[in-house]
């Protein structure tokens, strides 16, 4: 195991202690615990299986080294999550437009005459 | 003679407001005018009480799209049998209304677009600046045609009327610019028989930019997710 995926794990490992002081001090909800958990594991494996990583990539053909291909990955996952939040504030808009429009309608109700 | 609502979104329009009512007024009295303030700051809601329009307000700015709607609503449960939707910022002409309205009275169309892009005979033609006129509303045209199914000459008209019926059926979700494109869809998609009608648009000034036609896509984009 190389130095830098030492010091990588070291991080990790960090994280994760943290993800679980949280979880004792009732910080993060169970859904919480359990995404950053996962999260922190699965690159904690990426990190520690960085020659797999390397070989299986070389074998499916492609050039980049494995923390290259990671790093790709990351940045594919993070445009998912700006995504996943702007869907959600888009959805939040419409609510409080419907909020609005009740009110602007409730406090002038329709003469059908 | 059909009962006419006339739907106004008004946001910060106290400059305007007043002579775009009594623009209409002039031009019909028997027309019922609704002026949405979409959360303004300034004295529009007061202003356009004044002048003898019906106001909503919103009590936080939502948008033109949103404010429509509100006024739609409205007039459909007032009883409304022609709902016309009308910019408060004066660049609309009261005088084209009976032109827009005039082909649902007849039965012939179910929903009408003002267009900038038709002349009449005889008549002014739009002064739209030429950046707009032939970039950014020809790829908004085009953009209708191929990802919306949308054939009309202006893509982003403002003025339109509606059957009741048809009001009923456009069930817009498009709070901010993006209502304009999503009404013509719905229009198409619910098979209503739609009609263009020359009007005149006085600019006073460019109006949305480039990077409003981006915001657009982008809101018609993440509509698509949030239905």
């Amino acid at each position: 195991m190389s130095l830098q995926q030492i010091i990588g794990l070291a991080i990790i490992i960090f994280f994760l202690a943290r993800v679980l002081s949280q979880k004792r001090k009732n910080q993060l909800n169970a859904a919480e615990f359990n995404f950053w958990l996962a999260f922190w594991l699965i690159a904690g494996a990426a990190v520690a299986l960085l020659k797999q990583i390397d070989r299986s990539l070389a074998q499916l053909g492609f050039s980049a080294s494995g923390i290259n291909f990671l790093l790709y990955l990351s940045v594919a996952v993070l445009f998912y999550f700006i995504f996943r939040l702007r869907l959600q504030l888009a959805k939040m808009e419409g609510e409080i437009t419907k909020i609005v429009k009740k009110i602007a309608l409730g406090d002038k109700p329709a003469d059908k005459k | 003679m059909d009962k006419v609502f006339i739907i106004i979104p008004a946001y910060n329009e106290s400059a305007a407001i007043t002579s775009v009512i009594k623009d209409i007024r002039a031009a019909s009295k028997e027309w019922q005018m609704v002026v949405v303030d979409d959360g303004s700051s300034d004295r529009t809601a007061e202003l356009a009480e004044t002048a003898g329009a019906v106001v909503l307000r919103h009590l936080v700015n939502r948008g033109q799209g949103a404010a429509l709607k509100t006024g739609t609503e409205y007039a459909i449960m007032a009883g409304a049998e022609v709902v016309v939707h009308f910019d408060a910022d004066g660049q609309f002409s009261a005088a084209d209304i009976p032109a827009v309205i005039a082909p649902l009275t007849a039965g012939e169309a179910q929903v009408v677009f003002g267009s900038r892009f038709l002349s009449a005979p005889g008549g002014k033609k739009s002064n739209i600046p030429w950046f707009k006129k032939h970039v950014i509303l020809g790829l908004a045209r085009l953009i209708n045609k191929i990802f919306l199914g949308v054939s009309l000459s202006d893509p982003q008209t403002g003025c339109r009327a509606f059957s009741k019926e048809a009001a009923v059926k456009l069930n817009w979700q498009q709070d901010k610019m993006a209502h304009c494109s999503e009404i013509m869809r719905l229009a198409v998609k619910n098979n209503l028989r739609v009609r263009e009608v020359p009007i005149t648009v006085v600019y006073h000034s460019f109006g949305q930019h480039f990077s409003g036609g981006v915001k657009i896509l982008e809101e018609f984009f993440l509509g698509i997710f949030t239905k």
